[in-house]
C-alpha cells in the first residue's frame, strides 16, 4: 500500500511537471469551469423558479448535492478519464506488454498513471458550492454528520473508480474511446439531481443495477444531518461489490489479451 | 450536380455502417439528458406528466433531427492537415457534410420514427393531432432549423482556420442553447425575459420553434414570429458562410497530410 501510494506520488510530480509547460492555458480553463458551475447552478434556479422543492429537497440542499457532484466530476476528469485514450492506444499498439511486464500492478498503472491538473478547479469550485449551499441552509454539520458523510464520499469514489474501470476494460474488445466516456457522462448525469425524483422501477433501476445513488445522494443526505446507516452500510457494501466485479473483470481481459505488437 | 450529390450520399451512407455501433451509442446517449429533465418537471408538476412526455420525447426527436457536429469534424481536419484533401476536389466540401447530414439523419429518422410509434400505442398523449398544414408548417420549420444549426457548425469550423480553440467556443455556444433553445424547459416555464431574449437568438430556432408547432402550443403570432426569425437567421448564416470561406481558404495553411 505504502508503495503505491509513493509511486502515485511520483506519478503526480511527472505531471505536474509536464503541465506546468503548459501555463497559459489556465485563465482559459479557469473560465471554463466557472462558466459550467453556473450554468448547473442556473438550471436549478430555472427549476426553482416553478417551485420550492425538487424530490422533497429545498434549493439549498440541492445547491449542496450539486457541489458533490462538481467536485466528484472534477475528480473523474483529474485522474480517471485521462486514461482512458492511453489505454486504448496502449492495446491497439501492443504497447500494453511494456505496461504488464512492470513490477506493479497494471490495474492500478492503467487507470492512475496520467494526471490532469487544472481540473482540481471543478474540485474547488464543487467543495466552494457545498460550503455556501451549508451557509444558505444555516447548518453547521455535526461530527457524526461528517463521518458518514466521509464513509459514504470514499464508497461513491470506490464506486466511481470501479464503474469506470469496468467500462474501461470493455476496450479490449470494443475500440472507440468517445463513446464510452460519453457512455459514462449518461450514467454520470442521472446523479445530479436528488435520487428522490426518480420514480417507481426507475429509482429502484438507480439503486441497485447502476449505483447511482450511492454516488452523490447518500453522502449528501448525510453532510446536511439525513444520514441513514442502512444507506451508508449499503454505500459500503456495493462499494466493495463494484470493485470485486472491476478486478475480476480486468483479470479476465488480461487472461483473454494477445497481445498486437510483433 | 444531381448524380454527383448521389454519388456522395452513397458513400456517405457506406461510411456510417462502419461506425454502426458507435452511432447507436450517440444516439440513444443523448436522450439521458432530456430525458432526466423531463423527470424534474414531471417531479414539480406531477399532474401534467402527460404534456411534458409529448414535450421531451418530441424534443429528442427534433434535437437528432437538427443536431450538428460538423465543427468537431472540421476542427480535427484542419488541425491535423488532412482537411487539404478536402479542399482540392473539384466538388466544394460543403456538399460532402450536407451528405452527411441527410445520411444520418434519414438513419436518425427511421430508427425513431417507429420507436414513437410503439411508444404511442401505450402513451395515448404522444398520439399527434396535427393537421396536414401543422405538418407542413412542422417540417418547414424543422428544415429551417436544421439548416440554422448546421451553417452555425459548419461556420465555426471555417473560425478553426484562424482560430485553435473553436471548439471549446461552440461548446460554450451550446450551452447556452440549453436555456435559450427550450431544452431545459418549454417556453412558457421559462422567465419571462429569457423567453423575450430567446427570439433574438438563432437558438429557439433550431429547436424550439419546431418543437412548439409539433407539440401544438404555437399560435399564429408565435408562427409568424418564429418563420421570420429562422429565416432571417438561415439567410444571414449563409451569406456569412460565403463570405468567411474564401477569407479562411487564403488563410489556410496545411500542416502534414
Amino acid at each position: 500500500m505504502r508503495r503505491y501510494w509513493r509511486i502515485f506520488k511520483e506519478f503526480f510530480r511527472t505531471c505536474l511537471v509536464e503541465e506546468l509547460e503548459y501555463r497559459s492555458e489556465f485563465m482559459g480553463n479557469l473560465f471554463s469551469s466557472l462558466l459550467g458551475i453556473i450554468v448547473s447552478i442556473l438550471m436549478v434556479q430555472i427549476f426553482f423558479y416553478q417551485t420550492d422543492q425538487l424530490g422533497g429537497w429545498a434549493y439549498a440542499d440541492v445547491l449542496i448535492l450539486l457541489g458533490i457532484f462538481n467536485t466528484l466530476q472534477g475528480l473523474i476528469n483529474f485522474a480517471l478519464r485521462p486514461n482512458m485514450p492511453r489505454l486504448l492506444l496502449h492495446i491497439r499498439m501492443g504497447t500494453l506488454d511494456y505496461v504488464l511486464t512492470k513490477p506493479i500492478d497494471s490495474m492500478f498503472f492503467v487507470s492512475l498513471r496520467h494526471l490532469v491538473f487544472w481540473r482540481l478547479i471543478d474540485v474547488v469550485l464543487g467543495i466552494g458550492l457545498v460550503i455556501y449551499g451549508l451557509g444558505q441552509k444555516h447548518f453547521i454539520p455535526s461530527f457524526l454528520d461528517v463521518g458518514f458523510f466521509l464513509l459514504s464520499i470514499l464508497a461513491a469514489l470506490v464506486i466511481i473508480y470501479s464503474l469506470w474501470m469496468l467500462l474501461m476494460t470493455t476496450a479490449f474488445w470494443v475500440i472507440r474511446m468517445d463513446d464510452l466516456s460519453f457512455l459514462f457522462n449518461s450514467f454520470f448525469e442521472t446523479t445530479r439531481f436528488p435520487i428522490t425524483m426518480y420514480k417507481g422501477w426507475l429509482r429502484m433501476a438507480l439503486t441497485y443495477v447502476l449505483p447511482a445513488a450511492f454516488v452523490t445522494f447518500t453522502p449528501a443526505s448525510s453532510l446536511i444531518g439525513k444520514w441513514d446507516g442502512g444507506a451508508t452500510l449499503a454505500s459500503v457494501l456495493v462499494a466493495v461489490i463494484f470493485f470485486w466485479l472491476a478486478r475480476r473483470f480486468w483479470k479476465f481481459a488480461l487472461a483473454n489479451y494477445t497481445s498486437a505488437s510483433s | 450536380m444531381i448524380t454527383k450529390y448521389l454519388a456522395i450520399l452513397r458513400m456517405k451512407y457506406v461510411e456510417m455502417f462502419a461506425y454502426q455501433l458507435s452511432t447507436m451509442v450517440w444516439m440513444f446517449g443523448t436522450m439521458v439528458q432530456p430525458l432526466i429533465t423531463m423527470m424534474v418537471w414531471m417531479n414539480i408538476y406531477p399532474d401534467q406528466g402527460e404534456s411534458f412526455v409529448l414535450y421531451f420525447v418530441a424534443l429528442i426527436m427534433v434535437e437528432r433531427l437538427t443536431s450538428a457536429w460538423d465543427v468537431w469534424e472540421m476542427d480535427r481536419q484542419i488541425r491535423e492537415g488532412t482537411f487539404s484533401y478536402q479542399i482540392v476536389r473539384p466538388f466544394h466540401p460543403i456538399h460532402w457534410a450536407i451528405a452527411e447530414n441527410i445520411v444520418y439523419k434519414g438513419l436518425f429518422l427511421v430508427v425513431l420514427v417507429p420507436c414513437w410509434i410503439i411508444l404511442a400505442l401505450f402513451i395515448p398523449s404522444l398520439r399527434l393531432h396535427l393537421s396536414v398544414t401543422g405538418w407542413g408548417l412542422f417540417l418547414a420549420a424543422l428544415l429551417l432549423g436544421a439548416v440554422i444549426r448546421f451553417a452555425m457548425s459548419f461556420l465555426f469550423g471555417i473560425l478553426c482556420f484562424w482560430m485553435n480553440k473553436v471548439t471549446a467556443i461552440y461548446a460554450m455556444f451550446e450551452t447556452v442553447s440549453l436555456f435559450l433553445s427550450g431544452q431545459i424547459a418549454p417556453f412558457s416555464l421559462l422567465p419571462p425575459v429569457v423567453k423575450q431574449i430567446s427570439t433574438f437568438f438563432p437558438y429557439r430556432y433550431m429547436i424550439g420553434f419546431p418543437l412548439e408547432i409539433l407539440t401544438g402550443t404555437a399560435n399564429s403570432h408565435t408562427l409568424m414570429i418564429g418563420f421570420i426569425g429562422s429565416f432571417i437567421w438561415a439567410v444571414v448564416l449563409i451569406v456569412i458562410i460565403s463570405l468567411l470561406w474564401n477569407a479562411g481558404l487564403k488563410k489556410n495553411q496545411a500542416v502534414g497530410g
